[in-house]
């Protein structure tokens, strides 16, 4: 039953997903600039026979659509390619610098999630008070500030100000769980920020919806406590929408920690991304794209099919 | 609030007391003072003078890219959701990929390969946003094509494209008009982290992300360079978003608050 | 709550107590190697790592002296010909001894056409490499070139590597095998190097450090915020305004002016730039004294075609009326040119090394004197090809500086060389090179470059504007920290932690 439906899914996501490698693909090769001028810099010390040996040498070549068709026919080895400024295999790379994103953006979600569902839940229940007002005001900054700018603003207040505290200079978990939170504290605060403040409105608004039905009123006319009436019968309604939401603020996340990730010195994929996109590394900007495009496909499928299992009311098509 | 952006947006001269091209090496990196509002820059550049500016700018690029996208997506929408069939087919696959795309690697990519000017900012912008319009336009108007006075006007035998742009696209105004206000403020996002990474509107034209971006190497020793403009963005946000917010309220008879 | 403050106080002080039993020296750098193959990268971050990894023949001293290194002497014998005596019982990190065989082969290597290495149009002159009884290696020249040659041996690109350890099919772009103080214990890419003691080093003593770990921070804000949390002991500044938040009682600051230049370089084919006088003009519209204070806050020094530290060779820039700015002079000039009211020109520029900074002062002084120049700020990799193509009116960039005159104007502005992009071209000054090339009396050399330096200003291919200083900071723990004026880092090896 479900898994036609994800099957389905998947498989007209193959066609998309392609078309966003191939048009990727195009436009990183005509703009000016390939990785062989990057290699050379302002030194330019090698004669136009060595470079068009390198040319040959990196199967740059060949026509653009042939060295496309290469690099799908790989694909279904599972062969993402090396990377021609480094020589590392693509997928090494990705494995390497996807988890700290994952992580970036978990946290994040985690920040936002702590923050944003009481902060709504206390907004709806005290409606138009001056609480309500406050958070709100609160909620729509977060949501309108950039966050390369929260960033700098949690950088100038955080600096110098605590000793102990490792701030700077990525550690893995495997090697020290602490000094990582430590490092990812920050970076996880700033963009949780943002996504803080949508969680923050959704969770008012559907608080706000439930709070006003029938069965809820019912329950006060019957002499159940405020809180009862929040904690047990509206919050896991309520709570619907956030869900979805978080699935897609995951999505936006993951797509957007570059800047993050630069001004904080984590080694992730947004950084790297950026790096080789400047470097013209075509195996790696292509690949990164790929593993993205199907995250994000993914991520869309496991969303819709969560909101279906929690709402009856919508079908899967 | 929304009253004062829009007057700043239109005339930053009133405003900006100083010339905000001009280097004044007397007002190198000062801190705010009285003469200074928001101190001076790196080049002696009064910031609140190039901030002025820069929310002229920023509002036009956000507005116009918007704009774009509107026009496009809103034909893209109508287009897929009225005829439907291969067309739809076709239209949304390519949406759906322009999705899938992280939207800062799209503008990247237009940016380098054309170069970074204004104009190319805004088509870039605008690109990037089409897909929310067309989706949106095409829900509201699937659920508008088996309405009956469409298919009155049908049997009345009226041209398709007639169909469309008379009865269809006037109904689907208020949905339109929301969806417009609310991603104003996301592409100002957008232009904004565009000119941090340094990909927007090249200096020394005065933009607020580009301000932010050029300053943070010297956000500890003189934070106002960034600490001004990046408070400019999130009050256009903010107040944009509020519209967005009252206009939904206002427009959208569905929600009962 | 206070739980959790004392597993955190214990952690804190297990990781201090820790760290302070091994010296290994945390440092911030701005950007990360590119592979680890000594013949081949050109990266910055790469050769500052393997510098301290893999040894030349020779190396520089703290005053930018050539002195021996792993050539125990070395000899001009005559213009054509330089020995080298190779020192022996050196090591490899891998325990193999380095031979005179090794020498050799890594010259072998750097000179082969398919290996595609940078060094190898350095040593286009050189006619054979032989090795003699004695430990000895001869180089024998095409021209007498001699001395103009020496400054490449301390190269990084001209390291020496083991035969075997290369023969074996080592990949050296990830793994080395050098002779260095310090062997690549770890790189973990984006994020940092780990660097540990070469225990058998050949210098006794050296290095103090057990290890270094330099960290990759691409953003000045993250190095500096770093540094004043005791993240990291030693920081590249890139920001001099930084120093403000950098105390003098805690932390300690090192400046080292470089060789490396700015310049505003021009398309010598292009309109109103073909004309000698025209860009000659230029100059004195240019006020270099205030681009050094706008945009390298005073931490700059400006520089004439040759650095002014280089007292033996350089025409120090104020002997130089262009090096007068005088705005009045440049209209006439202009005027006399056939300009009176200016004309239009673009300057390709890209955000990288302040390039669009000194791009917008130089637009700004300009206008001054009735020249618009348009600002062309461009991606990086759109930047590079823009400047291997001469696609542009005039552009904005930064070339490495050396101590020989040879090595900094030959590829630069010999007609068709590799690095003229200014498509510039001037027989006397071919010939002038040429001449200055081969000469092997020291004064007659110096009178030829005096000439060239005269013809370079005259004509202005490029506008030489300044060198920066560049800037390391540390805390107090670090001591015997220095860099040198080509931006090398190899006195690491006699850096140690309190």
């Amino acid at each position: 039953m479900e898994f036609g439906y994800v099957f389905r899914r998947l498989l007209s996501a193959v066609p998309t997903v392609l078309l966003v490698t191939f048009m990727v693909f195009i436009a990183i090769h005509i703009v000016p600039g390939d990785v062989v001028d990057i290699m050379l810099g302002t030194q330019n010390y090698l004669t136009e026979s060595q470079i068009e040996e390198l040319y040959s040498e990196y199967g740059l070549d060949k026509p653009l659509i042939v060295q496309y068709g290469i690099w799908v026919k790989n694909l279904f080895t599972f062969n993402l390619g090396t990377s021609l400024r480094t020589g590392r295999p693509v997928t090494e790379l990705i494995r390497e610098r996807f988890p700290i994103t994952l992580e970036l953006a978990i946290l994040s979600l985690s920040f936002a999630l702590l923050f944003g569902i009481p902060m709504g839940i206390v907004s709806a229940t005290k409606r138009n008070g001056f609480l309500d007002n406050f958070v709100r005001v609160i909620g729509l900054i977060g949501l309108s500030s950039p966050s390369f700018w929260v960033g700098a603003i949690l950088i100038v207040l955080f600096s110098g100000a605590f000793q102990d505290f490792n701030l700077f200079g990525y550690v893995r978990p495997g090697v020290d769980l602490l000094s990582n939170l430590q490092v990812m504290f920050l970076p996880s605060l700033t963009m949780g920020l943002m996504v803080a403040a949508q969680i923050l409105r959704i969770t008012r608004t559907s608080m706000l919806d439930v709070l006003n039905q029938d069965y809820v009123r019912t329950a006060k006319a019957k002499g159940v406590s405020t809180r009862n009436v929040i904690l047990k019968h509206s919050l896991r309604n309520a709570l619907i929408p956030v869900v979805t939401l978080s699935g897609i603020q995951l999505g936006y996340l993951l797509g957007g920690t570059i800047v993050i990730e630069n001004m904080f010195a984590l080694p992730g994929m947004g950084r790297l991304l950026l790096q080789v996109v400047n470097e013209r590394d075509y195996p790696v900007v292509q690949g990164i794209v790929l593993f993205i495009g199907i995250l994000i496909v993914l991520l869309n499928i496991v969303v819709d099919i969560i909101y279906t299992l929690i709402d009856p009311r919508v079908e899967l098509r | 609030m929304i009253f004062v952006v829009i007057l700043v947006t239109l005339f930053p001269g009133v405003f900006a007391q100083y010339d905000p091209y001009k280097m004044n090496m007397d007002a190198f990196m000062n801190r705010p003072t009285g003469s200074y509002w928001f101190g001076g820059d790196q080049f002696g550049r009064d910031v609140f003078s190039r901030s002025m500016y820069g929310i002229q700018k920023s509002v036009i690029i956000a507005s116009s890219a918007i704009a774009i996208s509107a026009l496009i997506g809103t034909m893209l929408g109508l287009l897929s959701g009225y005829l439907s069939g291969l067309t739809d087919l076709i239209i949304m696959r390519i949406m759906d990929s322009f999705f899938a795309f992280p939207s800062l690697i799209l503008a990247l990519f237009i940016i380098a390969l054309f170069g970074s000017s204004m104009t190319n900012l805004i088509f870039a912008i605008g690109l990037v946003y089409v897909p929310i319009f067309a989706r949106t336009v095409r829900g509201a108007t699937l659920s508008l094509r088996d309405s009956l006075y469409v298919k009155a006007s049908k049997a009345l035998g009226k041209k398709e494209i007639s169909i469309m742009l008379r009865d269809i696209l006037p109904n689907i105004s208020s949905v339109l008009i929301v969806t417009f206000t609310t991603n104003v403020s996301t592409a100002l996002l957008t232009e904004a982290s565009l000119g941090f990474l340094g990909l927007g509107v090249p200096p020394p034209e005065p933009t607020l992300g580009g301000m932010v971006g050029q300053g943070t190497s010297y956000l500890l020793s003189a934070p106002w360079i960034v600490l001004f403009p990046g408070l400019m963005i999130a009050i256009i946000v903010l107040s944009l978003n509020i519209l967005g917010d009252g206009l939904r309220d206002v427009l959208d008879p569905r929600i009962n608050r | 709550m206070r739980k959790y403050f004392a597993v955190l106080l214990v952690a804190a002080l297990s990781v201090l107590i820790f760290a302070a039993s091994d010296k290994v020296l945390v440092m911030a750098i701005e950007t990360e190697p590119v592979g680890f193959d000594p013949t081949l990268v050109t990266a910055f971050a790469s050769h500052r790592v393997l510098e301290n990894v893999y040894d030349g023949l020779l190396k520089y001293d703290e005053n930018m002296n050539l002195v021996p290194n792993l050539a125990k002497d070395f000899e001009v014998v005559d213009p054509y010909t330089i020995v080298f005596e190779i020192r022996e019982g050196v090591k490899f990190h891998n325990g193999e001894t380095l031979t005179v065989e090794d020498v050799l082969f890594t010259f072998e290597r750097i000179r082969d056409p398919e290996v595609k290495a940078p060094a190898a149009s350095y040593y286009g002159e050189v006619e054979s490499i032989r090795s003699f009884e004695g430990n000895r290696v001869e180089f024998k020249l095409k021209i007498p070139m001699a001395s103009s040659l020496l400054p490449n041996f301390a190269g990084v690109n001209s390291s020496i590597l083991s035969k075997s350890f290369v023969q074996s099919g080592a990949n050296l772009q990830l793994v080395t095998n050098g002779t260095g103080p310090f062997y690549v214990e770890e790189f973990v890419a984006g994020n940092y190097i780990s660097l540990k003691k070469n225990s058998d080093y050949f210098v006794e003593g050296l290095p103090h450090l057990d290890g270094i770990k330099m960290m990759i921070m691409p953003e000045e804000v993250t190095r500096v915020s770093a540094l004043r949390n005791g993240d990291v002991d030693l920081a590249k500044i890139g920001e001099p305004l930084s120093l403000n938040q950098l105390s003098t009682d805690r932390f300690k600051i090192f400046r080292t002016p470089v060789l490396s230049y700015y310049l505003l370089g021009f398309n010598t084919t292009r309109g109103a730039l073909s004309k000698p006088e025209v860009r000659n003009a230029l100059n004195y519209a240019i006020n270099r004294q205030m681009i050094v204070k706008a945009v390298a806050f005073d931490e700059a020094t400006v520089t004439g075609p040759l650095n002014p530290e280089l007292d033996f060779w350089a025409i120090q820039p104020d002997q130089f009326d262009e090096y007068t700015y005088n705005p009045e002079k440049a209209r006439r000039l202009l005027t006399d040119a056939g300009y009176p009211n200016g004309f239009e020109f673009e300057i390709v520029a890209a955000q990288r090394y302040n390039f669009d900074k000194v791009a917008q002062v130089i637009q700004a002084q300009l206008a001054e004197v009735g020249v618009t120049a348009k600002i062309n700020i461009v991606e990086w990799g759109i930047f590079i090809s823009k400047w291997r193509e001469s696609d542009f009116d005039s552009f904005i960039s930064m070339n490495s500086g050396s101590i020989d005159p040879d090595i900094q104007f030959n590829r630069t502005f010999r007609t068709g060389g590799s690095t003229n992009v200014f498509l510039y071209s001037n027989t006397e000054v071919d010939e002038l090179l040429d001449s200055g090339r081969s000469e092997s009396d020291l004064n007659s050399r110096r009178l030829i470059y005096e000439e060239l330096q005269k013809k370079l200003v005259e004509d202005s291919p490029m506008i030489f504007l300044y060198s920066a200083n560049t800037i390391f900071a540390s805390n107090d723990s670090v001591e015997g920290f220095r860099s040198l004026a080509n931006e090398s880092l190899i006195f690491l090896r006699e850096t140690s932690k309190k």
